[in-house]
């Protein structure tokens, strides 16, 4: 009794043998084997531990519903929980087992299963509590180290690539019902996409031989026909190794692409494929799953689904035992008899639950002439053996059990739809009691179920379905002659698990055989008071591992509704979740990942900072010069102190190309700016510039920059890096939705021009030599204005302006010309020490003129009031953005935190950024009750200026605490330090260096 | 995920589009006449109904066209779409065909029918 | 466990939602508050709402005074709960972990670690090299955005989500709190200013008092008393992948690469997902929004891209202005409003459910809650969490 080729079988290619090895040990398979029938066809036989108990479990099915057979592949990244029943093996391919210690044969964990009384259902919560701290420090880590399945995966970097897809027509499933329907879509006006998840096209054709002829034709060859004429079709496309995993709104679906199944990966290539498709008819042809019944010992490698042994034997050529036992409920097991005996092998004991008169003449007479022990109105008591059924009890009439011996036994308890997919669509789906199951009800979108997904378990009348249920598409009219094997009228009894004795601590009767849960374990919770269904999955953890309970759900349905005493459909569904199957974060995640995460976004000198040492930060999407390195050994704070000691002696330059700028034109162009910003630019003159602020309606600082005004028509307004997506898109919204009477367009300028910050006493000398045709003498140049030139054909834009508190202009050029410009700014600033310099002196500089940064002195709690920009709010306009917010009694508050300067009473002492500011000396460490701080500091520089630290911080009425002595907590220890409030203008008060 | 018809530019994923809440909820135009409250309810308040919503939106990644929407919150079904300066639809028009929200079973949480 | 009675005629509070912040607010009344008469009602299962569906990261390392005052009058009462509810909560403190990914984050992360420490929190500043102590898979400088530093609680952590619906449940109804499931309530009844009971699928149920507590609903509700209140209700999503042995040993959050992610008792890796931009009743969100955390996810953490994502679901959060809650009275007399709580509730759980007893029981607030009043909105006192909250959960 052990596992045998089936010679008949067309699948496999005898001649290509394949050697992988499990737990180390070498075996050899075909093929196109999957990993389980490839060790079916070796005799092994346990092949995991499961998670809880760490019962020895075998291969229980043939596909994606595995429970059992789940493993590690060390070979691709350690890649863990792998189904056994689905991963083909390839040359070289190496198979672990899961969740053991120290081996897969004796396992250390399996002392879990005799203290099994303890870990029963929602064992966690009434356990492991007390005393205080010894959940954190005892119990949690000795669950955490058992819990898991398989070890984590070794070092990977994905490559998986997206493909998008829109059509008319999707068809979910080639098997039957999903061929016949393409067929019939040939060379129509669609576009149809054929999706199908194993590496060829047949589904139940392929599995059994329960459909025995088509159109008279061998089942493979009208499957090659189908495909063949497929192929050469012009609107349908197959996808092959593609299963559909997610089924969203408005028929958007999600189908995952093995693109290596059954070969070695190259790692140089993308592994996995994920569709994206958008369609506007879906047809689900996905047929169903069978479901098991609950016996003692029902998960002991051997069990296996009888209609997985059925698919080992058509599809893999792999009889994985030659006499099994047969136990079942419904009539779809007839057809696995009936192959066993015509490869010339007989069944140990056919035993079905029905009675004589629904299993009907023909399979009895069947089973007597073949001389076949079957036993009706009987079902399974139990099995044992070790670590693999060796004996099987049956119960007969009742009471009596009678035992037999065989290494598997082969159990149906009926045939669920696959529902999954058309409840992720919303679809409703009803109860049937003759299916003994639910099926689909009302669809919510364009969805169309055919095939055994519907419900329709007759492969005769699949045609006729299929012919109504598309009729309103039109689709061709083909002959189709379905014939099948045996009986077509499915017939079976209700059975959920069978009357079992109790042996010992080790004999379970299992509803889930993922997550260990017993049959028990969910009465005893509906005993406990549990009656809701999810409360009940919850508690349990039924149906929430890795296979999501797709051959056992509705068995715990019947179950709990049997001693609630309800209809299964009175106790309801839980929901049916995304994915159908474990989805990979790879394919998600697809190609948008490293170096594609995020743009990266940069100037048109970028090459030039990278070859002058520049160290660049992120802002945005922005790659910004933080500082140059004069040299290797250069710290940041060395060159900090350089770049902003030198352009305040003689020039620096700032590459400021990632300003945002907006272009704003039309009639009303200066209505809109003064509704749009706090200041007034009604009587601005014509070719000057103004520091402008940005509120929202909740009157706090969104945004500041520079508007230039040309004329009443024409503005451009810089934006912080940051915020110009934001601005622009306030702008958008304000004119369309708000007023749209006003006839203005607004439009990005970011990308068309490249600007420089020059600034310094010598900037003037520097943009003489560079642009000898401009005059830049105070009186024709003076501060706050801008010119327009023609640069070598370009319109360049020149504005006195200054973010530094010195002497400055900004230099605005098409960006063709930027680098060339750059450098012969240099050409001529070299001989006047111009040094570059990056964001960090940037803040610096103007942290010592006591200009404020958006983003850094405010935090969308700050008004224009509270940094005492009173001057910047037009008060004599109507309205404008936020204006109504600042007389609020919050924001109109005396005692709001607001703006000030703060220097350390000792100038060695440096203040840190974001520390707070209190009026204590020392604090307590730790801190036990909260400490009252009257606010914090928002930029904090050691001035190389007035050699030491100046700081900004936001307090409390501020304004009138000048002159006071405060502290500022520090992360160095519980003393801090003494500060004085000063005036946050510590450079220049009287603006002489800028507008002479 | 939505597919969203843009009047201008045909329909796209819902990704392409940035919703702008409540529409037809005008700007004061005299706010300093409004109290703190009023005021309060214009910057803080929008509609929030389970149901027929009429909400607006932008083609952010597109044409940076606003426009409106009648959808149905329970079920996201897109109801109408309307240019800024189209007329606005009556509700009746759409109470009719409502569709029930699925996935709000009488029992159990997954969507199914209860057996009459 | 609880019984399922059928509703009384009238009770002295009926509490609308059977979450955990509802059933914790019967609870605390109840047993703090010498409040028996109350009825629980919940449209659908106890615990079935947001309390069921995130991700339950517990902090308390928020900007404002107010919110840290709040979140950690919570986090003491989790570090009590196991005990007090006599069922096991699973806190468990691991330490929740907000990484820096830019200088801006650095300088807002630094500010909150010294507001938290005023506040007597926890929180520390970790650099890199720390943070690749306690979690040495992450990726931190081969990404686009690098990790620059983080700022870390070791006292948060996650706990079990049911565990705290059904603890809180069962101590409510020893106290002879009502808890009835299946029971939709469809419109609130007010007179003259005073609220007079509430309409249900079961029929109308008479109350002094209204506390509702039916987080993405809420407003829904609010509007049929007349009362408006500045919520929005959007999708959140959530995800799990296939559990694996531990790797992960504490909860980690990113911002600027959106991603959050715990490793379970059970071995699955929690994550976190963004909230969509539009309202939604329907407990799904966009495909594109898990999308962009998972290749988040995958950016940090680049051997999960041999991970599979196992489950995934979504549920109706509903969004503040200033992304901190509201429990407050209001203008009908009687009528009571914990809500708000957006992205983040389950965190605060036990706290909101006491100070929100104290508020309904007193008709004033606690005065931990004074502060998250109706008010804010007209006179501007916003606790603006957006900076800190961003990285919500």
């Amino acid at each position: 009794m052990s596992a045998l080729d089936n010679k008949k079988s067309s699948y496999i290619k005898k001649n290509k043998k394949v050697s992988f090895t499990f737990d180390g040990k070498k075996y050899y398979g075909y093929k196109g084997d999957t990993i389980a029938s490839a060790l079916l066809r070796n005799n092994v036989r346990l092949i995991a531990r499961s998670f809880k108990y760490h019962r020895p479990r075998g291969i229980y099915t043939c596909g994606i519903e595995e429970p059992n057979a789940i493993v590690q592949i060390l070979n691709e990244h350690n890649e863990p929980n792998a189904r056994a029943t689905v991963k083909q093996i390839y040359e070289g391919m190496k198979v672990d087992s899961q969740n053991r210690w120290p081996s897969l044969n004796l396992d250390i964990g399996s002392i879990n299963n005799l203290l099994s009384p303890m870990f029963s259902a929602g064992f966690y919560y009434k356990t492991f509590m007390g005393p205080k701290g010894f959940w954190k420090k005892i119990y949690e880590p000795i669950i955490r180290r058992t819990a898991g399945l398989g070890k984590p995966p070794k070092e990977f970097r994905s490559k998986s690539i997206h493909q998008n897809h829109n059509v008319d027509i999707v068809i979910v499933g080639a098997g039957l019902s999903g061929l016949i329907a393409a067929r019939k879509l040939i060379d129509t006006e669609y576009d149809v996409l054929l999706l199908e998840q194993d590496s060829f096209l047949g589904g139940v054709l392929k599995n059994s031989n329960k459909v025995e002829q088509i159109n008279n034709q061998e089942v493979n060859k009208w499957i090659k026909e189908t495909e063949r004429l497929i192929k050469i079709s012009t609107n349908i496309k197959i996808l092959k190794n593609s299963l559909v995993t997610s089924y969203n709104f408005t028929n958007h679906l999600i189908a995952l692409e093995d693109k290596f199944a059954g070969k070695a990966i190259d790692t140089s290539k993308s592994e996995l494929t994920l569709h994206k498709i958008r369609t506007t008819h879906t047809i689900l042809a996905n047929g169903h799953i069978e479901r098991f019944i609950s016996f003692r010992n029902n998960d002991l490698p051997g069990v296996m689904l009888a209609s997985s042994f059925e698919k080992y034997i058509h599809r893999y050529g792999v009889i994985p035992e030659t006499n099994p036992v047969i136990f079942t409920n419904n009539s779809t097991t007839v057809t696995l008899l009936k192959s066993l005996v015509d490869l010339g092998h007989k069944p140990v004991a056919y035993v079905d639950a029905r009675d004589k008169n629904k299993i009907g003449k023909k399979l009895l007479t069947y089973l007597k002439k073949n001389n076949i022990p079957f036993y009706f109105n009987a079902e399974i008591e139990g099995c044992d053996g070790n670590k693999k059924v060796e004996t099987i009890s049956i119960r007969k009439n009742k009471n009596k059990i009678i035992k037999v011996k065989s290494s598997m036994l082969c159990v149906s308890g009926g045939i669920n739809p696959d529902i999954h997919l058309f409840t992720q669509s919303k679809g409703l789906v009803k109860w049937d009691d003759k299916l003994i199951t639910f099926k689909p009800d009302v669809p919510f979108q364009n969805t169309i179920t055919i095939g055994s997904v519907s419900g329709n378990y007759n492969y005769e009348k699949t045609h006729d379905e299929i012919n109504n249920k598309l009729s309103f598409l039109k689709p061709k009219n083909i002959e189709m002659k379905i014939k099948i094997n045996d009986t077509n009228n499915f017939n079976i009894k209700e059975l959920w698990e069978t009357r079992h004795e109790k042996k010992s601590n080790w004999s379970k009767s299992f509803i889930d055989l993922h997550n260990d849960v017993t049959t028990k374990d969910l009465k005893q919770a509906v005993v406990e008071g549990f009656d809701r269904i999810e409360h009940l999955k919850r508690f349990t953890t039924n149906s929430m591992g890795t296979d999501q309970g797709k051959i056992s759900s509705i068995n715990s349905l019947g179950i709990v509704s049997k001693i609630l005493k309800k209809e299964i459909s009175e106790v309801g569904t839980t929901t049916y979740r995304p994915p159908y199957a474990p989805l990979s974060f790879s394919a998600i995640a697809g190609r948008n990942t490293y170096e594609f995460y995020d743009p990266q976004r940069k100037t048109p000198i970028h090459n030039w900072h990278i070859n002058n040492k520049a160290i660049f930060e992120d802002v945005g999407q922005w790659k910004r010069p933080w500082y140059f390195k004069e040299h290797d050994s250069e710290t940041m704070h060395q060159a900090v102190q350089r770049e902003s000691k030198q352009t305040r002696q003689t020039a620096g330059i700032l590459d400021g190309s990632t300003l945002g700028k907006i272009e704003i034109k039309g009639k009303d162009a200066l209505e809109f700016m003064n509704l749009m910003y706090t200041n007034p630019f009604t009587k601005m003159k014509p070719m000057t510039s103004r520091y402008a602020l940005m509120l929202g309606e909740d009157g706090m600082i969104k945004d500041d920059g520079i508007v230039c005004k040309f004329n009443d028509k024409h503005f451009i307004a810089t934006t912080t890096s940051g915020g110009a997506p934001k601005v622009l898109a306030d702008m958008e919204e304000y004119l369309q939705t708000e007023w749209p009477h006003l006839q203005v367009y607004v439009n990005s300028i970011t990308e068309q021009f490249t600007t420089f910050n020059i600034s310094g006493p010598k900037s003037r000398d520097i943009m003489s030599k560079v642009f000898t045709e401009v005059d830049f003498s105070n009186e024709n140049f003076p501060f706050m204005t801008f010119k327009v030139f023609n640069y070598k054909g370009t319109e360049a834009r020149i504005m006195r302006a200054s973010f530094t508190g010195e002497l400055g202009y900004e230099i605005y050029i098409t960006p063709n010309h930027g680098l060339e410009l750059w450098k012969r700014i240099f050409h001529h600033g070299n001989v006047f020490d111009l040094v570059p310099y990056g964001t960090e002196t940037m803040h610096l500089l103007r942290a010592e003129k006591g200009y404020v940064v958006i983003g850094q002195e405010t935090d969308g709690t700050v008004t224009p009031i509270d940094l005492n920009f009173n001057w910047m709010i037009g008060k004599k306009k109507k309205d404008f953005i936020g204006k109504r917010s600042l007389t609020r009694s919050d924001t109109a508050r005396e005692d709001r935190k607001q703006l000030v300067g703060i220097v350390p009473l000792d100038k060695s002492e440096f203040i840190e950024e974001g520390q707070h500011v209190v009026e204590r000396e020392r604090l307590p460490n730790p801190i036990k009750t909260p400490v009252e701080y009257l606010g914090h500091v928002s930029s904090s520089y050691h001035s190389p200026n007035l050699n030491h630290c100046i700081a900004m911080a936001m307090i409390k009425g501020g304004n009138k605490l000048m002159g006071k002595k405060l502290f500022i907590s520090s992360s160095y220890g519980t003393k801090n330090i003494a500060v004085e409030v000063v005036s946050p203008v510590f450079i220049d008060p009287e603006n002489k260096r800028l507008t002479s | 995920m939505i597919l969203i018809n843009c009047p201008y530019c045909g329909e796209r994923d819902q990704s392409e589009f940035s919703n702008g809440g409540e529409a037809h909820v005008a700007r004061p135009e005299n706010s300093d006449s409004l109290n703190d409250k009023d005021w309060g309810q214009y910057v803080f308040y929008r509609d929030n109904p389970k149901g027929i919503f009429y909400e607006r939106w932008v083609h952010s990644h597109g044409c940076r066209k606003w426009f409106n929407a009648v959808r149905n919150t329970a079920t996201d079904e897109i109801l109408k779409i309307y240019k800024v300066d189209e007329k606005t639809p009556k509700i009746d028009s759409f109470t009719n065909t409502l569709k029930t929200p699925s996935g709000e079973p009488k029992v159990g949480s997954g969507n199914f029918t209860v057996k009459k | 466990m609880w019984k399922s009675p059928r509703p009384k005629k009238t009770y002295d509070v009926i509490v609308v939602g059977g979450g955990g912040h509802g059933l914790g607010t019967a609870y605390y009344l109840a047993k703090e508050h010498g409040i028996k008469n109350i009825a629980v009602i919940e449209k659908g299962w106890l615990g079935g709402g947001n309390t069921g569906r995130n991700t339950t990261i517990i902090r308390s390392n928020y900007l404002w005074n107010e919110s840290a005052n709040l979140y950690d009058h919570s986090i003491k009462l989790w570090e009590n709960l196991s005990q007090e509810l006599n069922y096991n909560m699973m806190f468990s403190q691991r330490g929740v972990m907000n990484l820096a990914h830019n200088e801006h984050d650095i300088k807002e992360m630094k500010r909150r670690v010294s507001a938290n420490r005023l506040n007597g929190l926890d929180t520390q500043w970790l650099e890199t090299k720390e943070i690749k102590k306690l979690v040495p898979i992450m990726n931190t400088d081969n990404l686009r955005y690098p990790v620059l530093g983080a700022a870390f609680q070791p006292r948060g952590g996650v706990a079990r989500h049911d565990a705290i619906a059904w603890g809180f449940a069962m101590r409510a109804d020893e106290m002879g709190v009502d808890i009835i499931q299946n029971c939709e309530a469809q419109s609130i009844k007010t007179r003259s200013g005073k609220v007079e009971g509430v309409k249900t699928s079961k029929g109308f149920i008479r109350a002094k008092k209204v506390a509702v507590v039916a987080s993405g609903h809420t407003s829904v509700l609010a509007k049929t008393a007349g009362v408006r209140l500045p919520l929005q209700s959007r999708p959140l999503q959530a995800l799990v992948s296939e559990p694996i042995k531990p790797i992960i040993n504490t909860v980690v959050m990113s911002n600027a690469v959106h991603a959050y992610v715990s490793q379970s008792d059970k071995g699955e890796l929690v994550i976190g997902a963004g909230t969509d931009g539009y309202n939604s009743f329907t407990q799904r969100g966009g495909y594109d929004v898990i999308e962009e955390t998972v290749r988040a996810i995958v950016e940090l953490y680049p051997i999960f891209g041999k991970m599979k994502m196992l489950r995934q679901w979504g549920g109706i959060v509903d969004i503040c202005p200033d992304a901190s809650p509201i429990i407050s009275k209001c203008e009908i007399k009687g009528l009571y409003f914990n809500c708000g709580w957006g992205t983040g509730g389950f965190k605060a759980t036990p706290g909101s459910a006491n100070v929100f007893a104290h508020t309904v029981a007193n008709d004033e607030p606690h005065k931990i809650n004074a502060p998250f009043n109706l008010e804010r909105f007209s006179d501007g006192r916003l606790i603006d969490e957006h900076g800190a909250a961003a990285v919500a959960h």
